[in-house]
């Protein structure tokens, strides 16, 4: 009997697309002996389509026709697992489309890597691999995310947060404020966004005006903080739970502008293969030209990140590194990250089916040890239940 | 009865009856486990079921005298009221093979009525026939189960089969076979838990033990993410281990005891030894044993795969020690395969669970459990319901013993009582299965309870006469001892005593509805 993987990806998401290679690449790496993988596409207006040309990559040229000729499904918890039911049923047989026995979400940006579509396979009771509600929101969530960190002693740049009612009603009151707490260049970032959208530099007010609308136009919430002139990026994975967690090889993106823009992220590598492969075509030097100090220094941070968050599976930790002081910042965290950094962890001797395989083992712990709390106790309050509801709670 | 509307309302009444007693016959058998030598002896001990089908034997005389055909019916009617059974402990539940019976016998009686109606001119006959065969009606039960056997074997030979298909598709899967006269289940929850600090677990639930239970725990309940099979085992008589182990294929096994338990079904204690042992020779080359050695049956046989051996009184691989035992739980100590000794502290009272836990953390470190974790899962340990599970009443305390009772566990019960402080009471009605040694062990109980309690209540006069008789033999004051015949009777006597000091009540053992 094969394990039954259900691995989930697209989504409302502003990551959509980004998600769908993440998740093909995923599919098609899984050990076939071991584990039996069923691809679950959820569109942008929320429904779950299964079939076989839902786990071919060719197929989202034309997702229309895709959808057309797929299988609508409806998730369904049922005894620990996840029933997918034919939706529309058939008038005759069998409704049950398939049973997955552990959920796995290849999903980026708001509304699924935030918690939202983990807290809904927790409500099913179905397990999941990566991170729980409340590291995927920590995640997900600059601000929440550099407050934790700062209680935990690990390196964030400091900023400032406000959101887009105040921005509009008392602008100049913000403006001073960012320019009291701050120093240009500033960098103005949504503050639950990922892949690099909406976030620009200002180096003077005119600029920083403008990146704070800029910034608005994809999020309510936007924080600001400094940005670093002599700026490199350095990024490291990390892998496990709050047990263990171990850091893979360390990787510095290349940029082709200022910031890492989505263009350099997911346009693609070079004009010859196109776009389509994620971040594992994007250019980047692997591994990462630094000091071994350096680099142990970012994979402690790391594994120290991942910890403090509570973080689940495999992640990928951003660290800015100010090349003037020689210091380290944690940028943030990517709790399911583009191509799950599979590329991160081949040059450590982890190959993309053995890492796949530690996520559904860590996805399965977690389970057998959230089902050894007893979560209902054994009384019945409303069997000895008299008068009305006011005043039951004392 | 020649007119038709007689002939109508004595059918009536026949299906009534037939019905109530069908209903009442069909529960009793699913509870002697569907076993025709066990539903025969209960048949022959059922008093109270031949008593109320007396009114049906009369039915049948009167049926043949002209004119009283409808007080032959009444009768009919009456034994039906009085085989309406009242609220059950365990009552019976309509499973798939219960609603097949239930079918075949419908089409027969609907056959016989049938010929009744078509053969007007022996209806008279017809009806002392229907009022016999309510009276007969424990066999008609047996008959249907005897006509059913080839579906019933086929469709379990499917089952069996299923499971083993599922088995043989999980070649990772390590299973573990519990078996022992008792302490079984105990120690089967008990490994499961531990195991469960680094596996995913899958342990027979309840008290399942049988070919079909195990069998359908696999079907219903075994998934591929599962690493670990705990599989409990029972058996009644010579070659039910051997069989189960055929199905789930044990990679390692445990014994937890040896002891005289359905002496009466096994024959003799070595048959019992024997069937035991047949998990250990069904083990593969690399199997590894489990034994409580303190069980002086398992210590001394040879055994070919590798033994591993846990106790508290003997030498052996997981000796625990320093043990220390209170109405609070039980503390000692115990050294892993890392020369490194731990100490365990749990919840659970009873010397013989500090031997049952000790059993599951050999298990638990043989599999690689790292022992901080297994210090941890012990300490979690809850009590298995009705074996010693602590039950606070109030300012009484509950001690409900009342699975399966057993010689050994009886005796370590009432040690566990005599460490509580407070007004000490024995409620049982005895011990069962024992074969020629029933009356002796109980005698020897109520020995052993003359010492510790301070109030004995017995259930069923008949079946606790031995414990009466060990208990005035010790010497014991007859006033502190109550005989009722239901373990409601004894619950209120017990509980209409007058005490300075909170009362303890030991619950052992509490018989089924079949008994």
């Amino acid at each position: 009997m094969k394990i039954k993987v259900g691995v989930l990806f697209g989504g409302k998401s502003v990551e959509h697309e980004v998600s769908v290679i993440t998740a093909i690449q995923a599919i098609n790496a899984f050990d076939k002996e071991k584990y039996e993988v069923v691809p679950i596409y959820m569109t942008r207006e929320g429904d779950f389509y299964c079939g076989p040309d839902i786990g071919k990559i060719e197929s989202y040229r034309e997702i229309k026709a895709l959808i057309s000729r797929s299988v609508r499904v409806l998730p369904v918890g049922e005894k620990g697992r996840m029933k997918l039911l034919r939706q529309p049923p058939k008038m005759f047989g069998n409704n049950v489309y398939d049973i997955i026995d552990v959920a796995f979400p290849a999903v980026h940006g708001t509304n699924v890597e935030d918690g939202a579509l983990q807290g809904y396979l927790q409500t099913l009771g179905v397990p999941y691999v990566g991170c729980d509600v409340l590291s995927s929101a920590l995640g997900m969530d600059k601000y929440a995310m550099k407050a934790v960190l700062k209680d935990n002693g690990i390196p964030v740049l400091p900023c400032v947060r406000f959101d887009v009612k105040r921005w509009s009603r008392k602008r100049d009151e913000v403006v001073e404020e960012l320019e009291g707490k701050l120093r240009y260049p500033v960098i103005v970032k949504p503050v639950n966004l990922g892949s690099s959208i909406g976030i620009k530099i200002a180096r003077d007010r005119e600029g920083l005006i403008e990146a704070v609308d800029y910034a608005f136009n994809y999020a309510s919430f936007a924080i600001a903080e400094n940005a670093i002139v002599k700026l490199r990026e350095i990024n490291c994975s990390v892998l496990g739970d709050y047990e263990t967690a171990e850091a893979s090889e360390c990787e510095e993106p290349i940029n082709t502008d200022e910031i890492l823009s989505y263009e350099d992220k997911y346009g693609g590598g070079d004009g010859k293969s196109g776009g389509g492969k994620g971040m594992s075509g994007l250019k980047r030097l692997l591994p990462a030209p630094i000091s071994p100090e350096l680099r142990e220094e970012v994979r402690t941070l790391a594994i120290k990140t991942f910890k403090a968050l509570g973080a689940s599976g495999v992640a990928r930790i951003d660290f800015l590194l100010d090349t003037d002081e020689m210091k380290l910042y944690v940028n943030e965290i990517n709790t399911i990250p583009g191509s799950l950094a599979f590329y991160l962890w081949e040059p450590v001797g982890v190959k993309y089916p053995e890492l796949l395989d530690r996520l559904v083992s860590l996805a399965l712990k977690r389970e057998r040890e959230n089902s050894a709390i007893s979560y209902s106790f054994e009384t019945n309050i409303l069997a000895n239940f008299r008068g009305g509801l006011k005043g039951g709670k004392r | 009865m020649a007119d038709t509307v007689g002939f109508v309302i004595y059918t009536l009444c026949f299906l009534f009856a037939a019905a109530m007693l069908t209903k009442r016959q069909m529960h009793m058998f699913q509870l002697n486990m569907y076993n025709m030598a066990s539903h025969i002896g209960w048949i022959r001990r059922d008093r109270k079921g031949l008593l109320h089908s007396l009114p049906a034997l009369l039915a049948a005389v009167l049926a043949l005298v002209p004119g009283a055909g409808y007080f032959s019916a009444a009768l009919l009617a009456v034994t039906a009221l009085l085989s309406i059974e009242g609220r059950a402990k365990k009552p019976l539940v309509v499973t798939k093979r219960v609603l097949r019976m239930f079918v075949t016998l419908a089409i027969l009686y609907a056959l016989f009525v049938a010929l009744a109606a078509a053969l007007e001119g022996a209806r008279r006959y017809f009806c002392a026939a229907f009022a016999l065969v309510v009276f007969l009606n424990p066999l008609t039960v047996l008959l249907a189960n005897i006509l059913m056997k080839p579906v019933e074997s086929s469709i379990n030979r499917g089952f069996i089969r299923d499971a083993e298909r599922i088995i043989s598709g999980m070649p990772r899967l390590t299973v573990i076979g519990v078996t022992g006269s008792y302490g079984k289940t105990s120690v089967k929850f008990y490994i499961g838990k531990l195991l469960s600090a680094k596996y995913n677990v899958l342990v027979t639930p309840e008290s399942y033990n049988t070919t079909l239970g195990v069998v359908r725990t696999i079907r219903e309940h075994l998934r591929p993410t599962h690493e670990v099979f705990v599989c409990e085992m029972g058996a009644k008589g010579v070659g039910e281990i051997k069989e189960i182990c055929d199905i789930v294929k044990p990679k390692m096994g445990i014994i937890t005891s040896i002891g005289p338990q359905h002496l009466e079904t096994f024959g003799s204690i070595e048959n019992i030894i024997n069937t035991k042992f047949e998990l250990e020779e069904s083990l593969p080359e690399d199997g590894i044993i489990f034994l409580n050695t303190d069980n002086e049956y398992i210590a001394g046989r040879q055994v070919k795969a590798r033994r591993v051996s846990y106790g508290c009184e003997s030498e052996a691989d997981y000796r625990a020690r320093d043990i220390k035992v209170s109405e609070h739980g039980s503390e000692f100590k115990l050294t892993g395969k890392d020369g490194v000794e731990y100490t365990f502290v749990t919840k659970l009272i009873g010397r013989h669970n500090v031997q049952n836990i000790a059993g599951a953390i050999a298990v638990a470190d043989t599999l690689g459990v790292p022992m901080e974790d297994i210090v941890t899962q012990v300490r979690r340990l809850e009590s298995v319901p009705h074996r010693l599970q602590l039950i606070n009443k109030g300012r009484d305390v509950i001690i409900d013993d009342a699975f399966n009772s057993n010689p050994s566990g009886a005796k370590a019960a009432l040690s566990v009582l005599g460490e509580f402080s407070g007004f000490k009471v024995l409620v049982t009605p005895g011990m069962i299965e024992l074969g020629e040694k029933q009356y002796e062990l109980n005698y020897e109980f109520g020995r052993q309870a003359s010492m510790v309690c301070d109030f004995v209540a017995l259930v069923g006069e008949r079946q606790t006469k031995p414990i009466y008789e060990g208990l005035i033999s010790a010497g014991y004051d007859k006033s502190k001892i109550f005989v009722g015949a239901t373990i409601q009777a004894a619950l209120a006597a017990v509980e209409a005593l007058q005490t300075n000091e909170r009362k303890v009540i030991l619950l052992e053992n509490d018989l089924p509805d079949n008994y």
